[in-house]
Order: structure tokens, then sequence, then C-alpha cells
């Protein structure tokens, strides 16, 4: 009995890590995101016609930081399906 | 994303109108519907000790393919017997994509040296992973489910109930994403050992000329960052794909979560309120996010390539 509520509490814990941690992941890769595109108005807004060489130059650090964000959100699901 | 629960909804929300009132606790197996189906069309032997069956994966790989191919080579032959430089037709959305991809995406990446070498490559990634993931949006299998359900009336596992179970994205399963990453991890080494040499590609991974027990720490962090990005695209485009199948299936779980707490009329009045205008919201988004994730992969693939070729070290 007293077994099967640790058990029972360690999966409440396990959950509740996962949880965190998509939050955690999700506030940093907003953060990130958010200063990106601060930059982004900020550049657009002096140097218009630059916009498109500043959205080019924008792309890869984006995507690079969504792959790290979902890498994340993949390891938090794979704690919630084990 | 897909619908491929919408059979399963389908029967569920007969259940859950005969459950309705008593505090039933039967749990949906989410990952079921957005996963590979759980019986292979076709089963095969295990060879080598690796399962050879035809899954839905496998067929909706096979699907995209022929598609791709059909598709583009019928334009590409009707261009080529106008005998004229200007496009018409379906060949403008072509040219539109080929030189997207070309001018936009390899060449600034690539360098103009071997923009030829690795446009075809590159393109074929860009073509294939777009017909992956825009076929999931397309629910053939959902209404043949509906078909199904409603006239056929095919057993438990009849061939139609293999074909109409699991998720019709292929660039949902990591394994597919996988294979498609390993012929980027292949690319890499293949370019830079064709611009640099073979040894001097893999000297190129650090850069010489530091104090010897720097490379006690570098060669190691290099090797795992080689690895690494083929690992990322993996991750990347297979979550993104299973990301909107999950949130949609569970957003339109709130219907039958509503329908036992609440009776059938809630259930109705959450799901035309809340779950049908949150869910084409959804799928609108992954409209977007189907063309980003190609873009992505064949834009981070043209990047890693461009780095192997133009190594500064």
């Amino acid at each position: 009995m007293q077994e099967q509520a640790s058990q029972a509490a360690s999966l409440a814990l396990a959950y509740a890590g996962a949880g965190l941690g998509l939050g955690l992941a999700v506030v940093g890769a907003g953060l990130g995101i958010g200063k990106l595109a601060q930059g982004v108005a900020e550049g657009v807004a002096r140097q218009p016609s630059a916009s498109g060489q500043i959205s080019a130059a924008t792309n890869l650090p984006l995507f690079l930081l969504e792959g790290v964000a979902i890498l994340a959100e993949v390891f938090c699901l794979m704690i919630v399906l084990k | 994303m897909t619908f491929p629960f919408l059979a399963a909804i389908v029967a569920q929300a007969e259940h859950a109108t005969q459950a309705a009132g008593e505090a039933s606790h039967q749990t949906v197996d989410i990952i079921g519907h957005v996963s590979n189906g759980e019986h292979p069309l076709f089963e095969l032997p295990l060879l080598l000790g690796i399962n050879f069956s035809i899954t839905k994966h496998v067929f909706m790989l096979w699907v995209v393919a022929a598609a791709n191919f059909i598709i583009v080579t019928a334009i590409v032959r009707k261009s080529i017997a106008r005998r004229q430089l200007v496009p018409a037709g379906a060949g403008n959305v072509l040219e539109v994509a080929v030189e997207f991809v070309r001018d936009t995406v390899v060449e600034p990446n690539v360098g103009a040296k071997w923009v030829n070498s690795y446009t075809p490559l590159l393109l074929t990634l860009f073509v294939f992973i777009l017909g992956a993931n825009a076929i999931g949006l397309i629910p053939i299998f959902d209404v043949l489910a509906l078909i199904d359900h409603a006239f056929i009336h095919s057993g438990e596992h009849s061939f139609l109930q293999r074909l109409i179970h699991g998720s019709a994205t292929a660039t949902g399963n990591f394994n597919v994403t996988a294979g498609l990453a390993t012929i980027t991890f292949v690319a890499i080494i293949t370019a830079g050992s064709r611009a640099h040499g073979f040894v001097q590609h893999w000297k190129n991974l650090v850069p010489h000329g530091m104090p010897w027990p720097l490379y006690i720490l570098l060669i190691p962090l290099e090797l795992i960052g080689m690895l690494v990005r083929p690992f990322a695209l993996t991750m990347r485009l297979a979550a993104n794909m299973t990301g909107g199948h999950i949130a949609l299936l569970a957003i339109m779980s709130f219907v039958f979560v509503f329908t036992t707490m609440l009776g059938q009329l809630g259930g109705i009045g959450i799901g035309l309120a809340f779950s049908v205008p949150l869910g084409v919201g959804i799928s609108a988004l992954e409209i977007i996010v189907v063309l980003v994730q190609a873009y992505v992969f064949t834009l981070l693939s043209a990047v890693f390539i461009g780095m192997a070729i133009h190594a500064h070290h």
C-alpha cells in the first residue's frame, strides 16, 4: 500500500517535472524570439531599405532557437509518455 | 494537420452518449492516433532482425514519392515539349519553387561555384518534405473512415481499417526524418570532401594553430556538434509535425470530455463554441508550419553544406 503510494507520488513528480520543464522551455524560447523580433523591428525602423537582408539574417538563428525549444518539448513529452 | 482520429471520434461519440452520466474513466490513446498505425498494412518477416513490414507511413512515403515524380515529370516534359524558355501553366509554379530554392536558399549559403551541384539534392528534399507534410493536411483517410463507418462497415482487422488507422503525415515519424537527416549528414561530408579532399575535410572540423591542450577539448566538441546537427534536424521536423496533430487532438477531445461531464448538449456546445473554431485556427497555422518546416530543413541543410565548403580554419 505504502509502496503504491510512493510510486504514485513519484509519478506525480515526473508529470510535474515535465510540466515545469515545458514551461521553462517556452519561457526561454519566448525570451529569445522576443529579443530577435526586437532587433529586427529596430533594424527595419532605422533602415527600411535593408528589411529583406535583415529578415534573411534573422531566419537562421530563429530556426536554431526553435530547434532547441522543440527538443526540450520532445523530451518533456517523452517523460510524460514513459 | 490530419484528422485520422475522426473515425475514432465518431465511434467514441456513440460510446460517450451511452456512457454519459456514469463516471467512466476510459482513457484515450492519443499517440495511437498521431503515430504509425497499430497494425502494418502488409506483414513481412524479420530480415536481419529488422522489421520491414509496410506500415502506414511507409505507404505514405511511396504515395508522396510517386505523386512528386509524376507531377514534376509531367510538368517538365510539357515545358520541354513546348520548346520555349517562358513557362506556361503549372510550369510557372515549378519555376517559382526551383528559383526560390536555388536563389534564396542554396546560392547564398553554398556559393556560386557549387550551387548547381547541390541545388538538385536540396530541391528534392524540399519538394519531398513539402509533399509529405502537405498530404497530412488533406483528410483523405478520414473521409474514407467516415464512408467506412457509415456504409461499408468493414471488419476490425480488414485492410481498410489498417489503412484508416494512424496518421497520414510520414514526416511526423522520427524514423522518416532521421532518414532524411542522414542524407544531409552524408551530403555535408561529401561536400567537404569534394571541396577540400577527404582528409582535409576532417582537419577543417577544428581550427588549426592552437596550443595542443585545447584540441583535447575541441575535437570531441566538434565531433558532437557534427552529430547534433542531423539530430536537431530530425527532431525539429518530426516534433513540429506531431505537435500539430497532438494539439488538434487535444482540442477536439474537449468535445468528449464535456459530453461525459455535461451530457450531449454540453459536448455539442463546447464543440461549436470552442473546439471547432480553435481547430480551424490551428489547421490554418499548420498550413504555415508545413511550408516553413520544409523551408527550414532545406535551409539548414544548405547552411551546413555551405559550412563544410567554406571552412575558414
